[in-house]
């Protein structure tokens, strides 16, 4: 078994569009071992949202493969797949994506309940009290400021340790000294936690933070940077 | 920008409208809007000629559409603007005239008739007594029809002649059946028909000389009331206009019941409407929130972006509206299509009012329900391009609802030009609204509480209700008036089946016996024991006239046109019993209690009678019996079932008033079909008295039951269908929430069978609360439907309990179907939206 945690092998992806097939992600090739972070960086329609979203699984390649904490995710089903993300990912989105209908405190437990975990409560009240908001535990998304958000959407990511941390522009909506705050959060948790981060950006900051970088453009990866 | 012409605007809305429609935008309030007005429509069309098809049948019973009699003839104005309105048109004279015989003398009735009488309905007579009737044009000048009791009673034989007045008339055929005659069960003497040409030389119809003009009226509706309306105020005194519907008792009532549901049912595809277009409008303007911000921030002002989002409802409003009065009017053929077999021959085509109806309906409802959400995106903040939290101000709620109300009750009374109906619609809707909304918004906060330590399905399912109680209070409450409407139909259904199943049970009664005299009294009863398995007890009757009330005479107390009038205008059959009649019922006084000397005899008056002559308890009343008079003071008052086939009285006497009087009885029974000859030996036995069949106004009874049943399932269907079809709209507001997070659940990992499980709960919870509001709201309004619409007797319902469980299967089912996008939804949704 290898030791990375994350391949993507000669990855493509397809769409068709009202001009014929239009190729978004050209041949990609990648490797992260436990504990790596990377960035992927890239203008708008670069195809760095659909890399992520076929590392995560979230969606399937027209070529190319995914292996996922041993897993090959082309050989599963939607719902194999979701199990796969539900024991080894957590994601922190540009939006926060909570669910508006639960609390804070339900919002992180969600990755734990959704594992079977029975110790969820405890460790989704510890794990907020760590980003700081202890005080904040019944307070619904709407009650919250987006920085606010954005931390309960981090512990979330992180309260089921997941092997991957998938993170889509974690700070673009955020002012920059929260986003600088909340980055902060992001890659000390990641290094407390150990684990593999995979980060979108358009911040050249945030993704210096990473140990690698890459820059996609047009579908191409056109930039490898390993520090 | 500060000025748009309205042609640029509408141009500007169409664009946007179209390119919404593509992309699926706009379909669901289209779609709700379609429904609503092609189920209004189709009801509307199936219940206005289905009725003028009832009517039709029902006129028969009056031989004309529209009867205008009188004491006096009619004016030749008043002939001559029915003839100009394009009306067919006969006369009729009745008088009552006395005929010799070798074996003695009669008192008979007779009836003059121009070439053209029936206009409805057919005459039928047989070639000799008892022989197999035909239908056929009336006696030709020089001849007269009687009818067998006639032939009977004075030994007659086809051929003969007899007298009418100064004219001698040959007895051609035996007249078997007078289409307006056959719902008179009182008519004591025997029919004869002859020529109105022949009536001058009778030289009967003198100045002073007791006689009935009618002029009988054929004609489209229209006309018909145009005609109403030209001669209603040149009627005389002793004038007065009838019509199909009030010609008969029972008929009139199964009618105006039928007529009532039919409008029922309409209400209730309009308040579906209503809940559809509010919903999916509510849709339609949070999805423009975005757009109306920046059209504000471009620099459009708030009247010019208000008008541009009411220009893209009005067109598809419009729209959608025309199409489904189209659809409805199509969907109407259908269904008498599929009815062919059963429905009459002769069903009027119905003009262009229910689609225009239904068309206003589909507009009204919109303007209703739409505008208040619609106003919102006027007041949307142009900061909202930065700021997307940026709510617009929520609008006044009594704005919001009552636009919602107004809009709803002016159609329901358009619909149903009833407004007791209407108040207690919408009076026991918005009543049991605010009750249950309060009772589930208390309920669902309480739920909060338990739930913290529930599974996940549970909190995810429940938790979007949670969050927003108000919202999810409204929600149920939508789909509780979905499943009330449902129920309620479905309610009044099986209700009003029963009731005229009650009414008409299989050998109700359908002969009537007169003329019974007191020597034959015993004889005949013994016969008719032989033949009828539950004959009605034999009532005394004396013919006598009610002439003064408290000392005055009555023709001064009472006004036209009432059924006080009616009652005073003719004899009454007066009786006396010593026990209440079955299906009688004492509403005010007391049954006999023993006379002391010196106190009047006391009489029972059925109520709706008393309450026409305004008469009380202790009143005296006059009646002149066979030259003499008569008093007695009011002891009791009595509702009396008109419906029953049975012998009624408006009058019914202490035991001893009136024994002293020449009486003869009277009584009703069942006869099968096949036992008609035993009827003619019965006759040929008792030559005297009249027997009446009255089958053949059973027979239209049961038959225009049987269209209104008929009508009321399909009915039923159209209302189902078109719940169903609102419950899809409803869901599909909630839809674009669902999906978004359906597709985070799946990104963090939550397998199909919990995002369903999730939906399972919260949809049935939803269901089973709705189920429960309709329940209660159900027996609410039917309360108020049955005390005060229908004048039925209420009980409660258990089987509306199962509402709930139907409520929990429906929704919980539909909503599993309606939102299964949300189910099956890209994960890789949340990264795009994001």
């Amino acid at each position: 078994m290898s030791s990375s945690i994350l391949i993507a092998r000669n990855l493509s992806k397809v769409v068709p569009s009202a001009e014929g097939e239009l190729t978004i992600l050209h041949d990609l090739c990648l490797e992260l071992s436990p504990g790596d972070s990377l960035a992927i960086v890239g203008s708008s329609g670069s195809g760095k949202s659909t890399l992520l979203g076929l590392l995560a699984g979230l969606d399937l390649p027209s070529g190319g493969g995914v292996s996922l904490a041993g897993h090959d995710l082309a050989g599963l089903d939607e719902d194999q797949r979701a199990r796969v993300r539900a024991e080894h990912v957590g994601f922190v989105f540009q939006s926060f994506q909570l669910l508006d209908s639960l609390n804070a405190l339900e919002n992180v437990m969600l990755p734990l309940e959704l594992e079977g975990r029975s110790d969820a409560r405890e460790r989704a009240g510890a794990l907020l009290e760590r980003v700081g908001l202890g005080l904040r535990l019944s307070h619904y998304p709407r009650q919250l400021s987006g920085g606010e958000q954005q931390r309960v959407a981090i512990a979330r990511a992180f309260v089921a340790e997941p092997d991957v941390l998938f993170a889509d522009e974690p700070t673009g909506n955020l002012d920059s000294h929260t986003g600088e705050r909340i980055s902060d959060l992001l890659f000390e948790l990641n290094r407390e936690r150990g684990a593999t981060l995979v980060l979108v950006t358009h911040d050249e900051r945030l993704a210096h933070r990473c140990q690698r970088l890459i820059r996609l453009e047009g579908g191409h990866l056109v930039d490898h940077v390993e520090p | 920008m500060t000025r748009l012409p309205l042609a640029r605007l509408l141009s500007l809305a169409t664009r946007q409208l179209l390119r919404d429609a593509r992309a699926g935008e706009l379909r669901v309030l289209f779609f709700a809007l379609l429904v609503a007005v092609s189920a209004s429509t189709a009801i509307g069309y199936f219940s206005s000629r289905l009725n003028d098809g009832m009517l039709l049948r029902a006129s028969e019973f009056l031989g004309a559409d529209l009867l205008l009699s009188g004491s006096s003839p009619a004016t030749a104005q008043q002939i001559g603007s029915g003839e100009q309105l394009g009306l067919d048109h006969a006369r009729l004279v009745e008088f009552s005239s006395v005929i010799a015989g070798d074996a003695g003398i009669q008192l008979v009735s007779v009836k003059a008739a121009d070439s053209a009488y029936p206009l409805r309905g057919q005459l039928r007579s047989a070639a000799t007594p008892y022989a197999a009737e035909q239908p056929g044009p009336g006696p030709r000048p020089g001849e007269a029809w009687a009818e067998v009791r006639l032939f009977a009673a004075l030994e007659l034989q086809v051929g003969d002649s007899i007298e009418i007045g100064s004219k001698t008339l040959r007895l051609s055929r035996v007249l078997t059946y007078l289409p307006d005659e056959a719902g008179d069960f009182y008519s004591l003497t025997p029919h004869v028909l002859m020529h109105l040409d022949d009536l001058p030389a009778t030289g009967v119809v003198q100045p002073g000389s007791r006689v009935r003009y009618r002029e009988l009226w054929r004609g489209p509706p229209e006309a018909l009331a145009a005609y109403r309306q030209a001669v209603g105020p040149s009627l005389a005194a002793n004038q007065r206009f009838e019509g199909a519907r009030d010609s008969n008792r029972q008929i009139g009532s199964a009618l105006g019941r039928a007529e009532r549901y039919l409008n029922l049912a309409s209400l209730a595809a309009v308040l579906l409407a209503g809940v559809a277009v509010a919903l999916s409008a509510a849709r339609f303007a949070t999805r423009r929130f975005d757009a109306s911000a920046l059209l504000r921030c471009l620099g459009l002002s708030r009247r010019q972006a208000l008008s541009l989002f009411g220009l893209q409802l009005a067109i598809l409003g419009g729209g959608a509206s025309l199409a489904g009065a189209l659809l409805g009017w199509l969907g109407q053929y259908a269904l008498f299509f599929l009815l062919r077999g059963l429905l009459p021959a002769e069903i009027p085509p119905g003009d262009l009012g229910p689609a225009l109806a239904g068309i206003a309906t589909g507009l009204v409802a919109l303007a209703g329900f739409a505008l208040p959400p619609l106003a919102a995106l006027g007041r949307v903040p142009p900061l909202r391009v930065l700021r997307r939290d940026l709510l617009p101000l929520p609008a006044s709620s009594w704005l919001v609802y009552g636009a919602a109300l107004l809009a709803l009750g002016v159609i329901m009374w358009r619909l149903s030009l009833d407004l007791q109906l209407t108040f207690a619609l919408l009076g026991g809707g918005l009543l049991a609204a605010l009750l249950l909304g309060g009772l589930l918004l208390f309920g669902l906060r309480g739920l909060r509480r338990l739930l913290a330590r529930a599974g996940l399905p549970w909190r995810l399912g429940l938790g979007q209700l949670l969050r927003h109680p108000l919202a999810a209070a409204g929600q149920s409450l939508a789909f509780g008036l979905i499943l009330l409407a449902m129920g309620l139909i479905a309610l009044l259904r099986g209700e009003l089946l029963d009731t005229w199943q009650q009414q008409l049970p299989e050998q109700a009664p359908n002969h009537f016996a007169l003329n019974i005299l007191p020597a034959e009294k015993d004889a005949f009863a013994a016969s008719l024991a032989h033949l009828s398995a539950h004959p009605a007890p034999l009532y005394p009757v004396v013919p006598g006239r009610l002439v003064m009330i408290n000392g005055e005479p009555v023709r001064q107390l009472v006004s036209k046109e009432t059924q006080g009038e009616r009652a005073i205008r003719r004899d009454l059959s007066l009786t006396w019993a010593a026990d209440l009649p079955k299906d009688n019922q004492l509403s005010a006084g007391s049954w006999w209690t023993p006379a002391r000397a010196g106190e009047l005899p006391g009489v029972s008056v059925e109520s709706e009678l008393a309450e026409s002559l305004q008469l009380k308890l202790g009143d005296r009343l006059s009646f002149s019996v066979g030259g003499l008079n008569r008093e007695a003071r009011v002891s009791s008052l009595r509702d009396v079932d008109w419906n029953n086939f049975q012998p009624n009285f408006y009058m019914i006497f202490e035991p001893g008033t009136l024994q002293d009087l020449p009486v003869t009885y009277l009584t009703s029974f069942y006869l099968p079909a096949q036992q008609e000859r035993q009827l003619v030996e019965l006759s040929r036995a008792f030559p005297a008295v009249t027997l009446l069949p009255v089958e053949a106004l059973l027979a239209q009874l049961r038959s225009i039951l049987a269209q209104v049943t008929l009508a009321i399932e399909y009915v039923l269907l159209f209302v189902l269908a078109a719940g169903l079809a609102v419950l899809f709209a409803g869901l599909q507001a909630t839809l674009d929430e669902r999906i978004r997070q359906g597709a985070l659940l799946r990104a963090l990992g939550a397998e199909r069978s919990l995002l369903l499980r999730a939906r399972r709960t919260e949809f049935a919870l939803l269901g089973a609360a709705s189920g429960l509001l309709a329940a209660i709201g159900c027996e609410l309004i039917s309360f108020l439907l049955y005390r005060f619409a229908f004048e039925l007797s209420w009980q409660p319902h258990p089987w509306l309990l199962a509402l709930p469980l139907i409520g929990a299967l429906l929704i919980g089912g539909a909503g599993i179907l309606g939102t299964r996008r949300a189910l099956n939804v890209s994960p890789l949704t949340v990264l795009r939206e994001g």
